[in-house]
């Protein structure tokens, strides 16, 4: 049996991300601002009669919005394919997701200052249980995540040649360790609680706590894979460099926990659309005290730590678009 | 568990907050040693200053009914509140009564209310 390239692997992932993209569309992302039924926007209530007048045309807008995101990731794959160029699938990867995640955001920002900026005031509930950490996040395996990081530089600092590309490393020990202060603004965000059903909001707003976490830690172990790859096939001792199924096995890796995480999305997906749909949705409503968020990711915290989280990754990009790393 | 705060309530925030633990203390929903959140969390969980949740901590242990350990948080006391004299004891009550006569209600009718309200708190009580 002949031993696969890298191309082979490049090939392999994209095959395997593909499906994954249009099976979010079609599933899940399509129509998302309708989650909570026809009485809402994205989680805000919306008046009657919203779907026949503007709801109609901000749903057009929504679509042409996915509609260009996934056009523009197409012609990108069209252009790799067209030219051969393998060893760019994980900036075209990192590329979808980087002008996708902000649009989502804009166009849920853009949402809720149109719609949602005065919503009724209702009591709310406080939940007397506390949240610890450690209840949250496995300290182990932080630590492990951290000595896996540590070991794959110094393997690095110690083998790779002079011309090695160091800001690949860079950038991936960024994303997978910046995914911990990401789990402790998650741990500590919140949407209030409102005095009806407060028991299932509560279970529901804790699930999808710990889903986020959930999907946060593959994430970030699908990093060190990758970070641990590298620092293997570049930076490891000689015997290492010499394995040829190497970028295979590392690979394997890295798409078994990427495909657990996919699994883990997708299944908070489905949760908030069917267990989140007879509840009362966060935006719907603001407490005396607290303006109408749309999930635990609009908390001050999160939003926080995840403009310096990506700005990192924009930052890194950006960089090494400067120094001309990306296009070599 | 959780605490209600109404939003036409009256009362300052931290009072909610200390009478709404009170109120799960009396009817046994609270018991000693169970820990109240941190003051960080309910703060950010209400969108409240964290002096506003640190005052009604203050207040509950002030008047004996939670314990401020350092590093376990606020825990619920297993001692009796503070002894009060019997004028101070009965404080909250005359200013409940005054409130319901004000309001136009007869003896008869505020004693049955005050029955009917006591026998709640010792149901719920009593089903623990």
């Amino acid at each position: 049996m002949s031993v696969p390239s890298v191309v082979g692997v490049y090939i392999f992932t994209i095959c395997l991300i593909v499906p994954v993209l249009v099976y979010a569309l079609v599933k899940h992302l399509w129509n998302q601002p309708l989650q909570n039924g026809p009485g809402y926007f994205y989680g805000i209530e919306v008046p009657a009669g919203f779907y026949e007048g503007r709801g109609r045309s901000w749903l057009k807008g929504y679509h042409a919005m996915l509609a260009a995101l996934y056009l523009a990731c197409a012609v990108a794959l069209g252009a790799i394919v067209a030219t051969r160029r393998w060893e760019m699938t994980p900036l075209w990867a990192g590329g979808f997701a980087l002008l996708f995640v902000p649009s989502m955001f804009a166009f849920q920002a853009w949402t809720r200052h149109k719609l949602g900026v005065d919503p009724p005031v209702r009591p709310v509930a406080l939940a007397l249980a506390s949240r610890r950490l450690g209840d949250y996040i496995s300290w182990p395996a932080e630590a492990l995540v951290v000595a896996l990081v540590g070991l794959s530089w110094w393997l690095l600092l110690r083998h790779a040649g002079a011309h090695f590309d160091w800001l690949t490393p860079l950038l991936w020990s960024w994303v997978a360790l910046g995914f911990l202060p990401g789990k402790i603004a998650t741990v500590r965000a919140s949407w209030p609680l409102p005095t009806e059903r407060t028991e299932e909001h509560y279970r529901y707003q804790d699930a999808m706590r710990r889903n986020s976490i959930r999907v946060m830690n593959l994430y970030s172990w699908s990093t060190v894979v990758i970070l641990f790859g590298i620092a293997l096939g570049h930076g490891g001792w000689s015997a290492a460099r010499r394995i040829p199924w190497l970028p295979w096995s590392v690979m394997g890796v890295f798409l078994a926990v990427w495909g657990t995480m996919m699994v883990a999305v997708f299944r908070g997906e489905r949760m908030a659309a069917t267990v989140g749909r007879d509840l009362i949705p966060a935006g719907s409503w603001r407490t005396p005290f607290r303006r109408a968020t749309l999930m635990m990711s609009n908390s001050r915290p999160y939003l926080i730590w995840f403009a310096i989280w990506f700005g990192g990754i924009l930052a890194f990009l950006g960089y090494a678009l400067w120094q001309g790393q990306l296009f070599k | 568990m959780f605490l209600t705060l109404q939003h036409d309530d009256k009362r300052p925030i931290y009072q909610q907050i200390a009478d709404g633990i009170k109120a799960l203390i009396a009817r046994g929903e609270l018991r000693e040693g169970m820990t109240l959140p941190s003051v960080r969390q309910v703060a950010g969980d209400l969108g409240v200053n964290l002096n506003t949740v640190a005052v009604a901590y203050r207040q509950l242990q002030d008047e004996g009914f939670v314990t401020v350990r350092h590093g376990a948080g606020a825990v619920i006391s297993s001692r009796s509140p503070h002894p009060i004299d019997g004028a101070e004891m009965y404080k909250p009550l005359h200013t409940a009564l005054t409130e319901l006569v004000l309001r136009g209600l007869s003896g008869r009718e505020i004693v049955e209310a005050v029955r009917e309200q006591l026998g709640l708190l010792q149901q719920k009580r009593g089903t623990r």
